[in-house]
């Protein structure tokens, strides 16, 4: 079976999504699955009356056809239901409801109940609303910076501590790691001659003015919070840094040809 | 190529009537295969089942043949699959493999190719252009560096074929992989253009069909089919690919005017003619792809939830792309019967079908697009 064979069921799940939207208020609680970085994110959200019944339920989700479809599947199989009922949802239910998945898919039908169980528990814990996303699963970063390898050997080779050599960046993909104000203004002048900067810190936001978040926002700079620099490797110049996801406690390559890491 | 499936279906070793037919058939689309690539001769062409076999012998064949001249090989980062794992193969062979890495643009980084050429080093395979984002290498440049240290060069030309010039003797090139069905013919056939003087071993052995290189009764009605291919496309060339390349730069300008957070992957003018490859903040590429084809559009995407691997695209990650813009994006090719209109009717639909799906998204930053 083709991945992107889909039953009629799902593609009318995802052409004509249900309760798709976000909830707040009072008796809210919401259930994050996932990672941006396998391709899929799912955000589900619930309201919960006096009795423990699911009277409201709405879905975000970031991913593909069949993560849409399953999403917005759970979404009807749980309204109404007990959240004790709605514990017992499974990827299978979600699945057979949508009269089938195509077998490299179940991982996505296995995050939409996940999502939901996800809901039920912060709302079983009082952890309210979606404020509480990031911490319910996750440890928030120390904002220690720990020591990245490679560093000294690829002084002027790549790496840089500071902010001289603007024009030999040209065309360059550059990392930038945060390091107050100057670092991002120094960014936002790359972001003019290249058309790859990537500001990183370990930090959930930039620690800077707000006026240099927006203009961060505003260009094409790629933001990586709560992420480090684990190493930088490459032949006689840099070609790549592994880097750690504080968020997913996770290490990743990317291809990178410069390094700015401020002293 | 139809007689040669209901007629004519002699088999060309044989030394009867039927088979001397069969013999100059093949014969004769070895001498248009040669002419598509300006092979100083038709020999040089050896015809295989397809491209995967044809990179098949290149390597393993040339690696094999010239093994105690030394035993390391350089590829791209963002070669073909069937190159990745042949020269995984080779590894396994006790080969070494060093592959260079590309700038942000999809471009080999000569430089760094320059820093793993080794007194040991027999091969270079690098390709034309780029199967997915469609970049176009500067293949003379590296075909100098080979030949200033003796190396031979291999370029896998599948994805650049009828869409470039290829050149091998202007190009300076050593191996050269083709396949029928990238240019419209059938599938089934392919070539390896071998210099003369460039010796390769066999990895098919039996009857000494193709000069010993690959043995097997030839498919003829594919292989004639190949050879018309090869001439059509060169009687459309240069206008067919200038015809392209105007609709893809409509198409581009469209896109990345008309879309907020959309951004193109690869290079800005030295891409395939026919290449558009682009991607989207904070959604994800398969689901384009679904939304499009509930619409009637054919796209593909280098999202790991379309492939068989659950991978990201290896090419894609190569240009220093995250995980996460890997997935989001779009590939669009253009074809032969790709008209105006059609492209207009796409423009039309994408930007609904992208804010669509970036309103389900709860990685969508609504205040990024308003700013």
């Amino acid at each position: 079976m083709k991945s992107t064979n889909y039953s009629k069921k799902v593609l009318d799940h995802f052409n004509n999504p249900r309760n798709v939207g976000t909830l707040e208020g009072d008796n809210v609680a919401v259930g994050r699955v996932g990672n941006p970085v396998c391709g899929d994110l799912m955000d589900i959200y619930i309201k919960v009356n006096d009795e423990g019944k699911i009277v409201d339920i709405k879905f975000k989700t970031f991913g593909c056809g069949s993560a849409v479809a399953t999403s917005s599947m759970i979404t009807e199989i749980a309204k109404g239901k007990s959240i004790e009922e709605a514990l017992q949802i499974s990827r299978n239910d979600v699945a057979d409801e949508l009269d089938g998945l195509p077998p490299v898919k179940m991982h996505c039908s296995n995050l939409a109940a996940d999502a939901l169980h996800e809901a039920i528990k912060n709302f079983k814990e009082g952890k309210k609303g979606p404020t509480e996303i990031g911490s319910a699963r996750y440890a928030c970063p120390s904002g220690e910076i720990s020591e990245t390898k490679g560093v000294d050997a690829y002084l002027g080779k790549g790496v840089h501590e500071g902010y001289e050599d603007l024009e030999g960046m040209r065309g360059k993909r550059v990392i930038v790691v945060e390091y107050g104000n100057e670092s991002i203004e120094y960014a936002l002048e790359l972001a003019k001659i290249t058309g790859r900067v990537i500001v990183m810190t370990p930090l959930k936001e930039l620690a800077v003015d707000e006026s240099l978040q927006k203009a961060v926002r505003r260009s094409d700079i790629k933001l990586l919070p709560q992420s480090e620099l684990v190493e930088i490797s490459g032949g006689k110049t840099v070609e790549k840094v592994l880097i750690h996801d504080l968020d997913e406690d996770d290490n990743y390559e990317l291809f990178v040809d410069a390094v700015v890491i401020p002293r | 190529m139809k007689p040669y499936f209901l007629e004519d279906f002699g088999n060309p070793s044989s030394l009867h009537e039927p088979g001397d037919v069969a013999s100059r058939a093949l014969e004769k689309a070895r001498r248009d295969v040669a002419r598509f690539i300006n092979a100083g001769e038709a020999k040089e062409i050896i015809f295989t089942s397809g491209a995967t076999e044809s990179n098949n012998l290149a390597l393993i064949g040339y690696a094999m043949r010239n093994r105690k001249k030394g035993r390391h090989v350089i590829i791209s980062e963002i070669e073909h699959i069937s190159i990745h794992n042949i020269a995984k193969y080779l590894q396994k062979q006790g080969f070494e493999i060093s592959k260079v890495p590309v700038d942000y643009t999809g471009k080999v980084r000569l430089e760094k190719l320059q820093e793993r050429l080794r007194e040991d080093t027999i091969l270079i395979s690098i390709q034309h252009a780029n199967n997915e984002i469609g970049t176009i290498q500067p293949i003379r440049e590296i075909s100098n560096m080979a030949q200033e240290h003796g190396i031979a060069f291999h370029v896998d030309a599948v994805a650049a074929e009828g869409l470039v010039p290829i050149d091998v003797q202007a190009g300076g090139i050593d191996l050269l992989t083709l396949s029928s069905n990238d240019i419209y013919g059938p599938r089934g056939a392919g070539a390896l253009y071998i210099k003369q003087g460039v010796r390769v071993n066999p990895i098919i052995i039996g009857g000494g069909q193709e000069r010993g290189l690959r043995s097997g009764t030839e498919d003829i009605a594919s292989i004639v089919g190949f050879g018309k291919a090869a001439r059509v496309i060169m009687e459309r060339m240069p206008e067919e690919p200038s015809r392209l390349e105007k609709l893809r730069d409509y198409l581009i300008d469209n896109i990345l005017s008309h879309i907020p957070k959309a951004y193109l992957n690869g290079h800005p003018t030295d891409r395939l003619p026919n290449n558009a490859h682009f991607r989207f903040d904070w959604i994800e590429g398969e689901s384009i792809l679904v939304n499009l084809k509930t619409l009637g559009v054919a796209v593909s995407t280098g999202s790991a939830c379309s492939s068989k691997t659950l991978q990201a695209s290896h090419t894609l990650i190569s240009l220093g792309l995250l995980h996460e813009e890997a997935h989001g994006s779009l590939e669009v090719t253009l074809g032969r019967w790709t008209t105006r209109e059609e492209i207009d009717a796409f423009l039309e639909i994408l930007p609904g079908v992208i804010s669509r799906l970036r309103s389900l998204s709860p990685l969508t930053k609504m205040e990024e697009l308003k700013e």
